[in-house]
């Protein structure tokens, strides 16, 4: 589903931020991508979204070489991936039904299909009943619920999370990586980079650890 | 579909509008004072050549005969000005209609005509040549040759007041033009840095919507829209004002207008340049949106 064929990224010379890393994700797998901050967790992530590129080296995501996507087709790519974020990145001036519906107006599916989509993801989550108020008006493990329930609205084949229990109580931070699990569950391929050990030992099936951008152990549980 | 997504954008271009209200409201002002200077001497314009229009439709070339002219000669002369295309209409006056026209239009100087025991009066031609032909060469060539003709003893023929109306009318609206053009390049800017302005103030929201799968033209869209909105309202404002301006102007100047009040009509723009007003402003808007866009927007 995804391969890494020896990546390697330079920001700035002389310090790499990635030394030829190498793996390969199958489909349906459960992944936690582990290490000190700097360890290029997160720049791993951003190069599978294809925010950014890399130095030398292949990503295979679905089939397809990532870096050779003409940057007026990544959208194509971006609309396979759910993704969320550290800081959740919701549209604070828009209602909590259009921070999840919005995924689904850019690819043009029906008024009907939308709400029975994003109350479905909402539900999941356990926000339907918060459908109409904003963001603001929300809870942080709220707000973290909602960045899930976007990611997912679309049935993505991959799912990315970038430190999403990074600012949440061990409690709410167990409650959201055990919906991750429920959605891989569901067929799809799951990604989570984060630091916290009592996560990975709770849920680690597969774990990467990175360190100085070097890919120092594959581990299956 | 189409019109759902269309309904989205619209929605997502007002709350834009209203959410940067400030910001737009002076865009509108700035983009409606050019449009207001660039209306104002096109409505000049319009109203001197209507001036130029009405002055020219009266305008009359006379052809004085001379006394006692035999029949024939008359006739050559009467067959030369059927033989013009320059002449639309002409008609052969005597000497005692002429008297007639003079004494109905002048009735205090009847008396004086009356000592003279006599009809001063020559017998004419009254003619009228067409509104494009007024200020042609072919004209004054043709008036020439009937000066040199035998039995034409005069000409009258006025055509600077129409002439200076058609040059002052082409003045003004050369000023219009070059103006306009100036003010309209600026409000092009001034669009384009609003713009600018609102997809920085937009940024986060338009890395969100990279992340789930937006193309470029979903979220160029909006930003477009409001860019031409901006453009067509100042069009439209601008409009309003020329139309207040032609209807209290004239109240303004009152009486000073003395003798012309009779002459100028003050006109508003006629259909096709308020069209062409609201289609450049919405021209102007698109593309400054655009260009703002294409440079800060590379999605």
């Amino acid at each position: 589903m995804i391969e890494l064929h020896h990546i390697w990224k330079q920001y700035q010379p002389p310090r790499w931020a990635l030394s030829d890393v190498t793996f390969h994700v199958k489909r349906g797998d459960f992944y936690f991508i582990t290490g000190p901050s700097g360890s290029g967790k997160t720049t791993l992530l951003k190069m599978i979204l294809r925010e950014i590129i890399p130095t030398q080296g292949q990503i295979i995501v679905d089939g397809k070489n990532v870096v050779r996507i003409h940057d007026h087709k990544i959208y194509k790519l971006r609309r396979t991936i759910g993704s969320v974020f550290q800081d959740f990145r919701l549209l604070f001036h828009k209602k909590v039904f259009e921070n999840v519906a919005i995924v689904l107006r850019v690819i043009g599916v029906s008024r009907k299909e939308i709400r029975r989509r994003v109350f479905n993801a909402l539900r999941i989550v356990n926000l339907h009943h918060k459908m109409w108020e904003y963001p603001s008006q929300l809870s942080y493990g709220e707000q973290q619920r909602l960045a899930i329930a976007r990611a997912v609205v679309n049935n993505p084949k991959i799912l990315l999370a970038d430190e999403p229990t990074g600012n949440l109580d061990p409690e709410l931070a167990f409650e959201i990586i055990t919906l991750f699990k429920e959605i891989n569950k569901q067929g799809a391929t799951v990604i989570i980079c984060t630091h916290d050990r009592d996560l990975i030992r709770h849920f680690g099936e597969k774990i990467l650890f990175l360190y100085k951008g070097k890919l120092i152990r594959k581990e299956a549980l | 579909m189409i019109i759902q997504k269309l309904k989205y954008f619209l929605k997502e271009t007002l709350r834009n509008l209203w959410q940067y209200r400030i910001r737009n409201f002076f865009s509108i002002t700035i983009i409606c004072l050019s449009f207001l200077i660039f209306g104002v001497f096109l409505s000049l314009s319009n109203n001197l050549h209507y001036t130029a229009q009405q002055l020219s439709k009266s305008m009359m070339i006379i052809f004085f005969l001379e006394k006692n002219l035999p029949e024939d000669q008359r006739s050559l002369v009467e067959e030369k000005l059927k033989g013009s295309s320059l002449i639309e209409t002409f008609q052969f006056i005597s000497p005692e209609q002429a008297l007639e026209e003079f004494q109905n239009n002048f009735p205090e100087l009847r008396r004086i005509i009356e000592n003279l025991r006599v009809n001063p009066f020559p017998s004419s031609f009254e003619a009228t040549i067409t509104e494009e032909n007024i200020s042609s060469s072919e004209t004054l060539t043709f008036i020439q040759e009937m000066k040199e003709m035998k039995g034409v003893e005069d000409i009258q023929f006025n055509r600077d007041w129409v002439e200076k109306m058609q040059s002052l009318s082409r003045l003004a609206q050369a000023v219009g033009f070059f103006l306009g053009g100036i003010l309209v390049l600026a409000s092009f800017f001034i669009i384009s840095s609003v713009i600018k302005l609102n997809v920085f103030a937009r940024k986060e929201e338009i890395v969100i919507l990279r992340f789930v799968g937006a193309t470029n033209t979903f979220i160029r869209i909006p930003f477009l829209m409001e860019g031409t909105i901006l453009g067509i309202l100042g069009g439209l404002v601008s409009l309003l004002l020329i139309f207040f301006l032609i209807k209290f102007f004239p109240l303004y100047l009152g009486a000073s207008l003395g003798v012309f009040n009779e002459l100028i009509n003050f006109r508003y723009l006629s259909l096709s340049q308020i069209i062409m007003l609201i289609a450049i402003g919405a021209f102007i808007g698109f593309s400054g949106s655009l260009s703002s866009l294409a440079r800060f927007l590379k999605v």
